[in-house]
């Protein structure tokens, strides 16, 4: 079992407060110390599941700028080319699926980092992660593939696309 | 009225893309690919509806706290659902579901023997 750290509890109170701040949009006093001893509670408790490396990332402005680019420009990018492929397959009739489980490896050392790029391929559609495996140093991903051309490191290219790089760049 | 229009521009892209991904479901031959198809509801279907409807609480209604739930519950929906497809696909993969077809390829098959 992980320890509860301070910058764990910090970063998660911070994180919650601000939370409580956006939902209630009031700064009377009750509403503050309501929040605070309910973010200061979950953060006690779920500190340690929310941190699990360093803690002061958030709250780097490069990399956090770095992770809203990512979210607002590029992943919307590749969601919106991975939706239309999807719909012109739909509406074509379905008749040229070709689906397969292939397994790609993935040059990612950080959890948050994997997990980011895990939901991500999920989150487009045509792909689906389904199991990860670590041999050794290297990570695969076993990926349900609706068009299973390519296998190994040249389906990885096709899968991933630009999104490994970015998550590369502020969780390494 | 500009912004009427990318309003309604954005929800009927919001409910084109969740038509197609509910064809899909219909359409597609086996479990796994029907998945695929459902993911469409969800990023696309859920963004353009959200997105639509965050522009007409700001702008429109003017009222911020349900601005700021409208995009909560966008981010849930996109945070939550990735998480659970992972689960669904690799339970029913352990369960023994396979497609009528054999699949093109399947390296976590190989791997798992």
């Amino acid at each position: 079992m992980r320890k509860t750290t301070f910058p764990a509890v910090l970063t998660t109170f911070l994180v919650c407060a601000a939370f409580w701040l956006l939902l209630t949009w009031s700064v009377a006093t009750e509403e503050l110390i309501a929040g605070g001893v309910v973010s200061l509670l979950a953060a006690l408790f779920a500190g340690r599941f929310f941190i699990h490396e360093k803690a002061g990332w958030f709250f780097n402005p490069a990399k956090f700028f770095v992770g809203l680019f990512y979210w607002i420009c590029v992943f919307p990018i590749e969601l919106i080319k991975a939706n239309c492929s999807m719909a012109g397959l739909v509406l074509g009739g379905c008749k040229k699926v070709k689906p397969g489980i292939v397994k790609i490896p993935v040059d990612l050392k950080s959890d948050y980092g994997q997990a980011a790029l895990a939901n991500s391929i999920t989150l487009t559609p045509g792909t689906i992660t389904m199991e990860i495996a670590e041999e050794g140093e290297q990570t695969y991903y076993y990926v349900h593939w609706i068009k299973a051309e390519s296998d190994g490191a040249e389906a990885g290219e096709a899968i991933k696309g630009r999104m490994e790089k970015w998550i590369r760049r502020f969780w390494q | 009225m500009a912004l009427r229009i990318v309003i309604d521009v954005l929800l009927a892209v919001g409910a084109f893309f969740a038509l197609v991904g509910v064809l899909g479901i219909l359409r597609m031959p086996d479990t796994f690919c029907r998945m695929q198809a459902s993911t469409c509801v969800n990023t696309m279907g859920v963004i353009g509806l959200t997105l639509g409807a965050l522009l007409y609480a700001i702008f429109l209604k003017q009222d911020v706290g349900s601005a700021v739930k409208i995009g909560v519950i966008g981010l849930l929906i996109l945070i939550t659902n990735p998480i659970g497809a992972h689960s669904i696909a690799k339970g029913a993969y352990k369960a023994g579901i396979r497609p009528d077809a054999p699949m093109e390829t399947d390296d976590l098959g190989r791997d798992s023997e």
